[in-house]
């Protein structure tokens, strides 16, 4: 298999030659190993056109070997899996892998949107701003379309994702982020210790720097030692290793979110397996040890594919045993890239040029490189590139200009430590002038920084501060913390000069190769004014998208500092913010998509109403039954009227146990009910129910419902449905903080109690025929407002209510729970004989708008009780919450809209709620604006439409005409203004 | 945000309901002024930049009504206490032995 | 929905359901094993203003456990008292018909009884990888070494309000209100289904 990786060393490399794997990139069939990434599998065979750039179409190749890889894109998976922009670099190989190369049309070799390439001059800094202004209808109809065509990322998939996703929580003492040097000893020391340490790491392999290096650690391989400490690790019951784990972000009081990729190394996951799991973690203490980054620099051509970050071509030949290229070059301003390269080239690899901006390099490494027959040049630079992949460069030195070949340039400008997790919290990093990179300035509560990311980049110290700092989080916990023997590791002394952009560079010079900015797009923004950092990223894009600048950040402000004369850190960096790396909607929904977006509940008959043929409806979180249609009803409108029909003729019956229940103890009850509804309860006989409303301390109407009293010390309140957890916060409120001298204790009853609501002409009879012997139900054993607790059924304690939501005879009857579903059949049988129907909230809502009753449409948080006709109810003689306010001139104006009903002048027309009420001839403006309409129904008893609405001086205008106009459906009616109350206004049924 | 909660724990603001301003006290509805000071204690809300006293509601807890001592830049809680200090206390008079 | 594949273990169960008894996820020896457990009887029992402490030792004496106003779960012979709030608990009983009737007697006017015994559907977890299955919808610690055996917490489990409490080493139990018995269900066996769950039948 291996003459196929042609690429590929003989030997070497943290992959496992026993297990090769098959692959598709393109169409084309390839093989890797287990151990290699996309990426490194793409280069073993050799394939270095990878993607297409963002604007111009220009060939790219893959530039990193990590997180921050800006070109090699791809769209991995096929159909519903397939996933658009995939770093390759970070993909682990599995077999049956499929990718496709982004952003090229036809094909990749092939791409005729290139062409954008001599667009170029158009598409610059700033385009979308200048070039598509005007004329506006353009923008939809050929500039959008183009640029959607032409420019771009991946495709999402178009079918639903059939992976799921799921969230967890997790607790640690020290959460340890990046197991490369300093994380693993970090998490050794305190792992030690005995605190509970989390170890998480974007790699499928632990061990970051120590396995994409040459040379020994602890006297083995540094990638052995890695291995060595990941399984002691491992063997800790109280350390849980977290690989294939990217913590994206830091939140507040020590929690941070991670993505943890479950099978994304699978080509589908195992049977119920998730696809990726998002974490929350509550670490009580964190260290970041995630590393640096390596920067390039930016000349003429140095987007071409072949063209690669030093560490990348150094990672690929240690840990993937895989030479990028035959002919290798380097061009860097610093010792550690050539030390990578003589690595490189001890290892197997073909270096034969080092051109350094530096005049002068530490004179060993200079004989190093000739002793290898490496060519050297200092004080020079490249300029240019040449070939589709690279095939030559242009050298400029004091000894003149020189073509070279190469098919590998490995670039090295320096290095940044990854700060971005340092940032979240709003602390800015801090310029290092002898690194010359960003290093963590404040960090977040609780959360330090070793290693690399800490700008500690020599691998011996990055050892010990690891240590140091690990064992300083346990330490500070109260861990006892044993001594830990760290590995000797002699450093070279860290030696660079800043080098940002090669002036002299011939052909366009990258910035920031994901979002195809060049080295003049920032001078084009820098002419035009916009020369803040954060000004620079919106204009020209820089720093956007996947890869949000991990490798052209520092370079495109350093080359803005140069054009301003101002020094980097005076120019600042952008703001990083969470997610440190893309993560995707389906992990931030988990199970919570579709029908499980949130929990439902179900009421105590919904099975039963389900076999009487319910169709349910979502009401907060409830699923309530709508209606219950029949075979041979056309449409809702014939099952609801029916229903209606059914209720004012005879008798139905509805469950009514979604309203919110709470009991109320203790002897203040009726003083604080006196507090919180605007009329009295504390008067209240026991065994009697009042309607009350309740207002915010604003004046607005907050909630209505009755409150029973069943004993002297003992309340029962109802709320609406949609307010009853709002309610009981309110009480709470009430009782805790304002009144806490008031001896009341509150306990929701909503789920307790199934509660039943039967009503119509026959409800008594029904009712007579389930309660127990001796339960008087006539009129003068149950008046209208009465509320007894009885037995029913035999035997089943119960509460019984005479309470009307519908304008008939009407009853609530509630049992515990378990019982809901035996009392909705034993109603059923005992009103058979006057054909008692199931109704559902339609038929419910009809009713209540025929009877004129306020709910949910007019309890909207704008309207007073004044508003609602309910202005009568308020008691004078005590305070209760919202009283002062209520009486505010706005609230008090006679000319509010107020609660009124309104039926079409023309009997055939639909009336539409939220149809806005305008005096007749009046034009639709809101100067003329009178109110609107909030609920409207058809009334089988009146057999025309009905409405309930707030208009102004309502009551005033009975019998007056107004304009019903409707803009958002096209409609317009004329209406008549008259009392909110189509039936039995006078309540003789309901009291009869 | 992680919220101390005197009774449960240190638990997420998720499971909280914020309500706002703790260190206005409802005026007294009978004052000649009471509408002015129910006015302000409705309406008028200072917006520090730091230390904050503010009541949150233990919705998915222990529905205490706690009063957190908060910054607001930062999100740092320096206390939170219950607002029915006594609820669990057996210090009032009469109070079984 | 209609798209779920088949490795999804939430596919073809009905979402507005108690699912059926039955093994979900992957086969072989279950990780989780679920069941509604019989403890019929339940009472919320609310101390007045300042009685908190005097009535958390009283319902210990009566019920057993510690008799502490805290979120602890003390057991008894056939029963348990769960502290959920500052003078709150809830007494759950496997023979006490009227327990409201009892409380009254052990507690007199120091606290106020309510009857929940149809409000909540308690589950009994039990298994090794309960632990697992919890973290994904308990945002609290639940390690041994924090919350040991008869540790409560009152929180979300999955955005539905639960009090959960450590019955024994590898037992849970979780009191979940009635009318989110089958999204609680449907919770388990989606966070469960791959370390492999039974869902026993009612007893």
């Amino acid at each position: 298999m291996s003459r196929l990786n042609r690429n590929r060393l003989e030997a070497g490399g943290l992959i496992d030659r026993a297990r090769p794997l098959d692959f598709v990139f393109d169409g084309h069939r390839y093989h890797g190993y287990a151990g290699d990434t996309l990426a490194s599998a793409l280069l073993a065979n050799g394939v270095r056109l990878v993607g297409r750039s963002f604007k111009y179409h220009r060939p790219r190749g893959i530039f990193s070997a990590g997180a921050e890889e800006p070109n090699a894109l791809v769209e991995l998976r096929a159909d519903a899996r397939r996933e658009p922009n995939s770093r390759a670099t970070v993909t682990e190989l599995f077999d049956g892998l499929e990718a496709t190369s982004q952003n090229r049309w036809p094909s990749l070799g092939l791409d005729l949107l290139s062409l954008n390439r001599f667009l170029a001059p158009f598409l610059g800094a700033g385009f979308y701003y200048k070039t598509f202004m005007w004329p506006a209808a353009f923008w939809e109809k050929l500039y959008e379309p183009v640029i959607r065509r032409a420019a771009g990322l991946g495709r999402a998939a178009r079918e639903a994702d059939p992976d799921h996703y799921e969230k967890a929580t997790a607790f640690c003492d020290v959460l340890v982020i990046g197991a490369g040097p300093a994380g693993l000893m970090a998490a050794l020391a305190a792992g030690r210790s005995g605190a509970r340490v989390i170890l998480a790491d974007e790699d499928f392999l632990p061990g970051g720097r120590l396995n994409t290096m040459a040379g020994e650690v602890h006297g083995q391989p540094a990638a052995a030692f890695a291995a060595h400490v990941a399984a002691e690790l491992a063997s800790l019951p109280n350390v849980r290793l977290m690989t294939r784990t990217t913590v994206f972000g830091v939140y507040d009081g020590g929690t941070y979110g991670a993505l943890e990729r479950v099978a994304d190394h699978l080509a589908v996951p195992a049977p119920f397996q998730p696809r990726q799991r998002l974490w929350r973690i509550v670490a009580r203490r964190a260290l970041l040890a995630a590393g640096a980054t390596e920067r390039p620099i930016v000349f003429g051509g140095n987007d071409r594919p072949g063209v690669m970050l030093a560490g990348a071509v150094g990672t690929y030949v240690q840990r993937h045993a895989v030479l990028p290229g035959r002919h290798v070059a380097l061009f860097a301003n610093n010792d550690g890239a050539w030390r990578e390269m003589l690595d490189a080239a001890a290892t197997g690899a073909n270096v034969e040029t080092v051109v350094d901006v530096r005049p002068n390099v530490a004179p060993e490494l200079v004989e190093a490189a000739r002793a290898r027959g490496i060519r050297v040049f200092t004080e020079a630079r490249v300029i240019a590139t040449q070939g589709r992949t690279l095939r030559s460069f242009d050298v400029l030195s004091p000894g003149g200009r020189e073509r070279l070949a190469a098919d590998t340039l490995a670039v090295s400008g320096g290095w940044s430590p990854c700060v971005h997790l340092t940032c979240h919290h709003g602390g800015k990093p801090a310029w290092n002038e002898a690194l010359a990179a960003f290093v963590p300035g404040a960090t977040p509560p609780g959360l330090a920084v070793a290693g690399a990311a800490n700008g500690t980049f020599g691998l011996g110290a990055a050892l010990r501060e690891g240590a140091g700092k690990g064992a300083e989080a346990a330490g500070a916990l109260g861990f006892p913390v044993p001594p830990l023997d760290v590995p000797q590791v002699e450093d070279a002394p860290f030696a660079l000069t800043p080098f940002w952009h090669v002036g002299e560079s011939r052909g366009p010079a990258f910035v920031d190769l994901q979002n195809d900015v060049t080295a003049k797009d920032v001078g084009i923004a820098h002419a035009e004014g916009f020369r803040s950092v954060e000004h620079l990223k919106r204009y020209t894009t820089l720093g956007m998208a996947t890869d949000q600048g991990r490798t052209s950040n520092v370079t495109g402000l350093a080359i803005m500092a140069s054009l301003t004369g101002a020094s980097i850190p005076e120019t600042g960096t952008t703001i990083f913010r969470p997610p440190y790396s893309p993560v995707a909607l389906g992990a931030l929904a988990g199970h919570h998509r579709g029908k499980d977006f949130r929990p439902v509940r179900l009421t105590p008959t919904h099975e039963w109403a389900r076999a009487q043929g319910a169709v349910f409806v979502e009401t907060g979180a409830w699923l309530r039954a709508q209606y219950f249609p029949r075979k041979g009803e056309r449409d809702w409108l014939e099952t609801v009227s029916r229903e209606v029909k059914a209720v004012r003729a005879s008798v139905g019956l509805i469950d009514v146990s979604t309203f919110g229940k709470i009991d109320l103890q203790g002897p203040d009850a009726g003083t604080l009910l006196d507090r919180v509804y605007i009329n009295t309860f504390s008067t209240l006989a026991v065994g009697k129910a009042r309607y009350g409303v309740m207002l915010r301390e604003d004046g607005f109407v907050m909630d209505d419902g009755t409150t029973a009293r069943v004993a002297p010390e003992h309340y029962v309140m109802t709320t609406t449905t949609a307010n009853a957890a709002k309610v009981y916060q309110h009480l709470e409120f009430c009782l805790q903080v304002l009144w806490p001298e008031l001896d009341v204790s509150l306990a929701s009853v909503s789920e307790q109690w199934a509660q039943i609501a039967i009503a119509g002409p026959r409800s008594r009879q029904v009712l007579a025929k389930i309660v127990d012997t001796g339960v008087d139900v006539t009129n003068e054993g149950l008046p209208f407002m009465g509320a007894v607790e009885a037995r029913v059924m035999g035997g089943v304690e119960a509460r019984l209510f005479r309470l009307s939501f519908s304008g008939e005879l009407g009853y609530e009857i509630a049992v515990p729970a378990r019982s809901g579903a035996a009392l909705a059949e034993a109603l059923m049988q005992a009103g058979e004989e006057f054909a008692i129907t199931p109704y559902g909230v339609e038929a419910l809502g009809v009713m209540r708008i025929e009877k004129g009753h306020v709910s949910g449409n007019e309890l909207s948080g704008q309207t007073t009780a004044r508003d609602l006709g309910l202005g009568r109810m308020a008691s004078t003689k005590k305070d209760y919450i919202g009283r002062v306010m209520a009486s505010r001139p706005g609230l008090v104006d006679p000319a509010r809209p107020c609660l009124a009903g309104f039926r079409p002048v023309n009997g055939s027309s639909r009336l539409r709620a939220g149809a806005h009420f305008l005096p007749l001839g009046a034009r639709p403006e809101t100067a003329n604006d009178e109110g609107y309409m909030t609920s409207v129904a058809y009334s089988p008893h009146l057999g025309h439409w009905i409405g309930l609405g707030l208009i102004v001086r309502g009551p005033e205008r009975i019998g007056e005409r107004v304009r019903a106009y409707d803009p958002v459906r096209g409609e317009e009616f004329e209406v008549e203004i008259c009392a909110p109350g189509f039936i039995d206004p006078e309540g003789e049924r309901l009291r009869g | 945000m992680r919220i101390p909660c005197p009774y449960c724990g240190a638990r997420d603001a998720h499971e909280f309901a914020y309500l706002g301003d703790a260190t206005l006290t409802r005026p007294d509805p009978a004052a000649a002024d009471a509408a002015d000071r129910f006015h302000d204690y409705v309406y008028l809300r200072d917006n520090p930049a730091g230390r904050h006293q503010e009541w949150w509601y233990h919705a998915n807890g222990c529905r205490q009504w706690l009063r957190l001592t908060r910054d607001t830049r930062t999100h740092a809680i320096e206390a939170a206490e219950p607002a029915r200090r006594d609820a669990t206390q057996a210090d009032m008079p009469g109070a079984a032995s | 929905m209609a798209d779920r594949s088949p490795h999804d273990p939430l596919a073809g169960i009905a979402f507005d359901r108690v699912p059926p008894a039955g093994a979900y996820g992957v086969t072989g020896e279950p990780g989780i094993v679920v069941s509604t457990a019989e403890e019929p009887f339940i009472a919320l029992v609310a101390a007045r203003n300042g009685f908190g402490a005097s009535v958390a030792e009283r319902l210990g004496r009566a019920f057993g456990g510690p008799g502490l106003d805290r979120p602890h779960a003390g057991f008894g012979s056939g029963s348990t008292v769960v502290g959920i709030g500052p003078g709150r608990f809830l007494v759950l009983s496997r023979a006490e018909a009227d327990l409201p009737g009892t409380l009254r007697a052990v507690l007199g006017t120091e606290a106020a009884i309510t009857g929940q015994s149809d409000a909540f559907v308690l589950f009994d977890l039990s298994g090794a990888r309960v632990p697992d299955l919890l973290a994904k919808g308990a945002p609290v610690d639940l390690d041994p070494r924090v919350f040991p055996v008869g540790d409560a917490a009152t929180t979300l489990v999955a955005h539905i309000g639960a009090t959960l409490w450590r019955s024994g080493e590898t037992g849970w139990r979780v009191l979940v209100a009635r009318s989110f018995e089958a999204s609680f269900t449907r919770f388990l066996l989606g966070a469960g289904a791959e370390y492999g769950l039974r869902l026993e039948g009612r007893g």
